[in-house]
């Protein structure tokens, strides 16, 4: 797990960076003005020359391609992943080093800035070109971002009327566009997305979700919702920003001095009784009711350290460690994106007034039993949580707003035309695997009603090793220096991007998927990949 | 030209018919069925070889296997050899799921067998896909009744009775063995336990005390905690151990450590009780002598018994080094049954040939069991009824009051009745010849 520290002066940072805060990038709103320029690179002894072109479209977004002196014929267009909409001071663990937004395109994908420009320049090397778009607004902004991408295209067609084939790639949100863009317009020849994001309403609600439960146990002076207009808006957000970091490093304070039973953070108010349960069950609860992987970067809920607590610590307390690994980036995801959201849809875009939590437990009640802390234990959480329970508001949407979150971000609806891939983690805490099974349903469903074609679409899945926690000689879980496979929400390897793209331009080419057989020996030295069709991963709770 | 394409023509039917003719010929008709060749039929079981629950249960897998090459020695099942894939998964749900799903896609297993635990399987069954997939999911060792809904465990047969028939039985017992006396139920809180409370509700009995509590959070200090309450209790309170082995063993080793082992009598569950565990564990004989146990198998130690007798000799030669008690009784057991499924299923084996096999003549399978088998087009559930007896110092398990009482009852409010059942004879040197 990292460790986090919180900093005494984060507010006093907060309120000193509202001086920058709504000092938003506003992007020009020119018409296209390429400008290319020659460049070169050396690869294997060998010089590959290209032009690298950049521009602003008329809808205000930054666009890059570049094109090989070689070119065959395809261009990849890839689709950057979310990226907040205002800007953030310095703040712990979620921005150590602040955060202004970024309007700069990508073309593409990679862990780090070398890394997605070692895949450009290897894509360029075998003749392929490569584009991105930065889109004119940050956050979730699908309709900006397909129609910068459709901008993009004719206008590097114009440039370079030798472009034949297009293959779209994205990962994330970025994959949620490159599919919008596949099925909203005739311009792509296939398709490959990476962890795709599920629908705005969806991800949104898995979010909301994790957060209500989270304040509504450990700090229920959170706001979460319905940020007033302006400043005053802004001040509040990041005074949640700090209250959730408080109360999520006191519980990793807790935990980390006693597994077995860590104890409630002050800023809780449950009753007693319920602060009798380890609060690490709590975490466990909240997590399941959301949606959260158990499998996270460190824990793989099994393992334990050697010694007489090995069997009750995978059983018992690995679970909730790996939902609240997990739940960090699922809170920062709700903070940052309920605020963007929100100012974009203009109220509040979630709404728990009808949401049955304790039905959601299902079969989980049972199964992480032991983790949760017994069945009476878990009654009298869920008994806290219910609508009817005073000390537990829950949250009004607002109609429009819910609308807007619902029914106007151009999502995807699974009417697959071409060739599509997509791959994604097993054990994401972003985009979990149910967001994929949501996408497969609405194909099938497609497909049953004579609007698409079947057989194109192919899903694979990247797992974690069967375990992978490991402890040091204190018995103490030690967080892997790279991130472990099949989890978390962590880029692809270049070995696996450099797969996937030679199948996306196989398809693009070819107009047919690789062979489930073909598929995975592409993979063959990656125990953690699988392709199953029959692996069906549980919807989120927004898409049942 | 007319006759250059009629020639096609027939030149295209003849291949297609010598192209049909070719297939028929070369490729079994179960060829797509996973885990299955000409020679040999692939099973697999997740389940603990590591970890607590492995002291109780590790021998499962050995014991199954030992049955299976004394069959395999002994010409299979129509030819085929049976190979037994084991995967450890420490009764751990998260691992239950990874290896389950490793036995069905990289081991490519033709069907499941004997998996253990509720929390474990449930989980697995899902992530593995089994249903989907129709993966044949047989004689899981749970007593859990949730697994008899179909609709969501349409593949999977359960072997032990449920908990809620053994609370029942018990219930009726205490009623009818120790009337007056104070009942302390000590359960474990979650599907197991639950499903014991209901039992116990379902049998009316009046429970002094209810001690739920969560899986792996009992301790030393929590069991003397209760120890000394309950002590309060005027008499000699029936304490009622409904919970895993290696929980009764911590409750009688504080029992000892406090001198309040003869203050109750103790009945412990048939996930609880098994005595050579409980020694293993470091109980003292004596604490075990007098200890109540409900039973649906004979003793391990019954030499008279003729499965007894025949699985013993079969793990002496198969399975050596190993002792024969009663989880090698039950591993050997579910192997028979595995067995008897297959060539029931007949030379034609496919997945669902198999479940309809059990479906239609698995409650007349030959078994160790004492009690009936349950199996049928509506029910995927295995044994219907127990036994009580009382372990002695060596660990023997004997009928309480010296006379052999079966009984037999429903998951839900059917009566508790005599059974009438007479067990089937063990098949000839062990070897099934069933169709």
């Amino acid at each position: 797990m990292k460790n986090i520290k919180i900093n005494k002066t984060l507010a006093t940072m907060v309120v000193t960076a509202l001086v920058t805060t709504l000092a938003v990038a506003i992007p020009t709103t020119a018409n296209a003005s390429t400008k290319c320029s020659k460049e070169s690179f050396t690869s294997a002894g060998k010089s590959v020359s290209y032009q690298k072109c950049t521009g602003t479209d008329a809808q205000g977004s930054q666009y890059e391609f570049r094109m090989p002196s070689k070119f065959n014929g395809m261009m990849y267009l890839y689709s950057h992943g979310i990226r907040g909409n205002h800007n953030l001071p310095k703040i712990p663990v979620i921005r150590p080093d602040g955060y202004v937004v970024n309007m700069a395109p990508e073309v593409a994908p990679g862990r780090t800035a070398a890394d997605a420009e070692t895949i450009a320049q290897a894509l360029l090397k075998q003749g392929y070109a490569v584009a991105g778009s930065g889109v004119s607004t940050q956050g979730w902004s699908i309709p900006e971002a397909v129609k910068a991408n459709r901008l993009l295209i004719t206008e590097a067609r114009s440039k370079f009327p030798t472009i034949k084939k297009v293959v779209s790639w994205g990962d994330s949100l970025g994959g949620h566009i490159s599919q919008s863009l596949s099925e909203k317009y005739d311009v792509i020849d296939a398709v490959a997305n990476l962890h795709m994001a599920g629908s705005a309403n969806s991800q949104y609600t898995y979010a909301n979700d994790f957060l209500w439960m989270f304040k509504t146990l450990f700090d229920p002076t959170i706001k979460g919702n319905g940020y007033s207009a302006g400043t005053a808006g802004y001040m509040e957000y990041m005074g949640d920003i700090t209250k959730v970091l408080t109360a999520f490093g006191t519980i990793q304070a807790a935990i980390a001095a006693n597994p077995i039973s860590p104890t409630w953070p002050e800023s809780s108010k449950v009753p007693d009784a319920l602060k009798a349960i380890p609060v690490r069950s709590a975490v466990l609860l909240i997590g399941l009711l959301a949606g959260v992987p158990v499998q996270s970067n460190t824990y793989d809920a099994s393992s334990g350290p050697a010694g007489p607590l090995e069997t009750s610590f995978g059983l018992a307390i690995s679970p909730a460690l790996g939902v609240f690994e997990n739940a960090f980036t699922a809170l920062a995801l709700a903070l940052i994106g309920n605020y963007d959201a929100e100012v974009r849809c203009g109220g509040v875009i979630f709404d728990n007034t009808a949401t049955d939590y304790a039905l959601r437990l299902g079969d989980n009640g049972d199964v992480y039993a032991a983790g949760l802390s017994g069945k009476t234990a878990t009654a009298g959480m869920l008994a806290y949580l219910n609508k009817m329970n005073p000390a537990a508001p829950r949250v009004t949407g607002t109609p429009a707003a819910l609308d807007c979150i619902k029914n106007k971000q151009a999502n995807y609806s699974g009417k697959i035309t071409v060739p599509t891939i997509t791959i994604s983690q097993t054990a994401d805490q972003v985009t979990p695997g149910g967001f994929i099974q949501k996408f497969k349903d609405l194909y099938a469903s497609n497909v049953k009603s004579g609007k698409a074609k079947p057989g194109l679409l192919l899903n694979i899945w990247n797992k974690p090793p069967d375990t992978y926690t490991k402890f040091d000689a204190a018995g103490k879980p030690v967080t892997p220096a790279l991130p472990t496979t099949g989890t978390s929400h962590f880029m692809y390897t270049n070995k696996d991007l450099l797969i996937i793209a030679k199948m996306l331009a196989t398809a693009g080419k070819t107009g047919k998927l690789p062979s489930v057989k073909t598929a995975e020996a592409a993979f063959k030295k990656n125990p953690n990949i699988f392709i199953d069709p029959d692996y069906k991963p549980e919807l989120m709770f927004a898409d049942r | 030209m007319i006759r250059n394409t009629r020639m096609k023509r027939f030149s295209i039917v003849s291949s297609v018919v010598a192209l049909g003719a070719m297939v028929l010929t070369t490729v079994p008709a179960q060829a797509a069925e996973p885990g299955l060749t000409s020679k040999e039929i692939k099973l697999g079981i997740s389940t603990p070889l590591t970890g607590t629950a492995a002291l109780s249960y590790g021998k499962i897998p050995g014991a199954m296997k030992a049955y299976f090459d004394f069959i395999n020695a002994n010409g299979g099942v129509y030819g085929r050899k049976i190979k037994l894939v084991v995967r450890d998964d420490k009764y751990l749900p998260t691992l239950a799921a990874t290896q389950t799903t490793n036995l069905v896609l990289k081991d490519g297993v033709f069907a499941l067998v004997a998996a253990l635990g509720t929390a474990t399987h449930s989980k697995a069954y899902a992530a593995a896909s089994l249903a989907t997939k129709k993966v044949p999911d047989l004689f899981v060792n749970t007593g859990f009744s949730g697994f008899g809904n179909r609709t969501k465990y349409p593949t999977t047969f359960t072997v032990l009775p449920s908990y809620a028939m053994e609370a029942k039985i018990i219930s009726k017992f205490v009623k009818d063995k120790f009337p007056g006396q104070a009942v302390a139920l000590v359960a474990q809180d979650d599907e197991f336990g639950v499903d014991g409370v209901n039992g116990f509700a379902a049998g009316a009995l009046t429970l002094t005390s209810k001690t739920l509590y969560p899986q792996s959070s009992m301790t030393d200090a929590r069991a003397k905690a209760l120890l000394t309450g309950l002590s309060a209790i005027p008499g000699k309170p029936v304490v009622i151990l409904f919970g895993t082995t290696d929980v009764t063993a911590l409750i009688f080793k504080a029992a000892e450590s406090l001198n309040l082992v003869s203050k109750f009598t103790w009945i412990a569950g048939s996930v609880g009780g098994d005595s050579n565990t409980l020694l293993a564990l470091g109980v003292k004989a004596t604490t075990i002598d007098g200890v109540v146990a409900a039973s649906f198998f004979p003793d391990a130690k019954d030499t008279t018994d003729e499965y007894v007798k025949a699985f013993s000799k079969i793990n002496a030669k198969y399975n050596p080094g190993v002792s024969f008690d009663n989880v090698v009784l039950q591993g050997m057991n579910s192997a028979l049954l595995t067995v008897q499924a297959l060539r029931a299923a007949g030379k034609n084996l496919t997945r669902a040939g198999l479940i309809k096999a059990i479906e239609s003549k698995g409650s007349k399978f030959a078994s160790a069991a004492l009690v009936p088998l349950n199996y049928s087009a509506t029910s995927h559930i295995g044994y219907n009824g127990y036994w009580m007896g009382q372990l002695n110092a060596k660990g023997e398990l004997k009928p309480f009051g010296g006379m052999l009482s079966v009984v037999t009852t429903d998951s839900t409010t059917g009566p508790i009745t005599p059974s009438t059942f007479k067990r089937p004879s063990l098949p000839k040197n062990g070897i099934p010849t069933n169709s």
